[in-house]
């Protein structure tokens, strides 16, 4: 069983991961059919991800349920969301789910005034809570906190009208400091997550990280 | 009094920024807007398409609701400004949650232009996979679409007739809220692969993320948040809710700033008493 559970999985890895780099570098039409074919399976098992999600998601929100843990009130509500937005997208005005989606019913006006506002609201509330946490986390304690400060309030006012209004050269600033140091910041910081992407690709196809397999990897 | 002031009550700054928001919604103030050079690309890419015959420009709606009132506006104007031209669109998702803004936005501007479906426009849903999806759209686009959100065939609708790969297309704008625009799907694969010419609309948080990609010329225009919106309505010459944002968004910027400066008035003047105890002790 340990044969099913670890090597065959290192090995599908190793397999598909030098096949897939390998023929990212090979023109040859033969190797191009290969990656359409690859791309192909990876997007239908990624479709199938959709299924475990939905499993996850009403398995723990009935486990709330079923000991009445605190706020289990508000996992009874996704299945009452989850019924309602699926039981009207399969009804689909009549159609049901072998027709292309009808526009205009059920699921068309929950989405559209339910979950845009509700989802819209939720992002809204963060304009509130940036205020408040930028009033007590941007203290000019250190010369870096300074920078961060004066550089903050240079991009928030360069990026609105008012900024304009209030100096006519701040947008120019602004644009400074999102072109050049900050450029060159991100630059470093996608360089070395992208190299350490690289790494942890190389160690999963070459067996030396299993994780992914589940367990503590040894 | 300085230790009250300095751990004030957040509820307070609430009000404040409620207030500021609610104030310059009632009382709308028009603010001059000038367009940043990596909103004009955009804009001037999509201009030099007028005229070339069946030119098609892809617009992929990679957000949700969450994001939509910073990105929704652009993307309404990408689409207003394709068909004020007559250039055709077509749109895509890598969301599932942007397929009902997507359609709204299609709805709303074919009808307003008197564009007509499979004709002059379409829009192809969603679909899983991201970067996979990409690779099989730079392939064969008829393999990764074979029809549209309506079902009808990508083969025999006449806006996409001539599509067979993604590099087909005259110009693709991935307007996201993810990674999808540089880690996932859009640069690495569409650009880099398939030599794409792709414009980029983002979130304004996220735009700080997406300049090295500037600069390197992997996107060749960036509309950043409700602001970069807001430049794009002004350059289509439509202004709508990103132009009307501008006025609270600018508030609610100035009272953050005045509240920084007040906290850290407050903070120096509390470093210095606590110096003068010390001194005194």
């Amino acid at each position: 069983m340990l044969v099913l559970k670890r090597t065959v999985p290192v090995i599908i890895a190793f397999v598909l991961g030098i096949t897939a780099i390998a023929i990212y570098f090979i023109p040859h039409q033969k190797a191009q059919d290969l990656n359409e074919t690859l791309a192909l399976w990876d997007r239908i098992i990624a479709a199938f991800a959709f299924f475990l999600g939905m499993y996850s998601l009403l398995y723990i929100h009935g486990q709330r349920i079923r000991r009445r843990q605190a706020g289990w009130g508000y996992s009874a509500f996704v299945y009452v969301g989850f019924a309602l937005m699926t039981g009207t997208a399969a009804y689909n005005r009549g159609h049901w789910v072998l027709v292309a989606p009808v526009p205009g019913g059920a699921y068309d006006w929950l989405f559209d005034y339910v979950f845009i506002p509700a989802e819209s609201t939720m992002f809204a509330i963060l304009a509130f809570f940036i205020a408040s946490a930028a009033y007590r986390t941007f203290r000019a304690r250190t010369i870096e906190a300074v920078i961060l400060l004066v550089a903050a309030v240079i991009v928030m006012l360069g990026r609105v009208p008012v900024g304009a209004l209030i100096w006519g050269q701040f947008p120019a600033l602004q644009e400074w400091v999102m072109s050049v140091p900050n450029m060159a910041a991100k630059r470093g910081l996608l360089l070395g997550v992208y190299l350490g992407a690289v790494a942890t690709a190389l160690r999963i196809i070459f067996g030396i990280e299993r994780a992914y397999l589940g367990g503590s990897g040894e | 009094m300085i230790d009250r002031l300095i751990s004030i009550d957040r509820r307070i700054i609430f009000g404040f920024v409620a207030v500021g928001l609610i104030a310059t919604t009632l009382w709308p103030v028009l603010l001059p807007i000038r367009p940043t050079s990596n909103v004009r690309k955009i804009y001037d890419t999509i201009e030099n398409l007028k005229g070339k015959k069946d030119a098609v420009v892809l617009v992929s709606f990679d957000y949700g609701p969450g994001s939509a009132p910073e990105l929704q506006p652009a993307a309404i104007n990408i689409l207003r400004h394709c068909m004020t031209n007559d250039i055709k669109v077509v749109g895509m998702a890598l969301w599932p949650d942007a397929v009902g803004l997507a359609q709204a936005a299609f709805d709303s501007m074919s009808t307003m232009y008197g564009k007509v479906y499979s004709r002059d426009w379409t829009f192809l849903g969603y679909k899983t996979g991201m970067a996979t999806l990409i690779i099989n759209m730079g392939q064969d686009f008829r393999s990764a679409f074979g029809q549209d959100m309506r079902g009808t065939s990508t083969a025999e609708m006449e806006v996409t007739r001539s599509i067979s790969r993604l590099a087909d297309f005259d110009y693709v704008v991935a307007l996201a809220a993810g990674n999808s625009l540089d880690r996932t799907a859009w640069i690495p694969f569409a650009v880099d692969r398939y030599k794409v010419k792709l414009g980029g609309a983002v979130t304004a948080v996220m735009s700080p993320d997406m300049f090295p990609y500037l600069q390197s010329g992997q996107l060749n225009g960036l509309i950043s948040g409700l602001a970069g919106a807001a430049e794009y309505e002004t350059l289509v010459k439509a202004p709508g809710s990103a132009v009307r944002g501008m006025a609270p968004q600018s508030a609610v910027h100035v009272i953050i700033i005045l509240f920084i400066i007040f906290g850290n008035v407050m903070y120096f003047l509390q470093r210095r008493r606590d110096r003068a105890v010390r001194a005194s002790a």
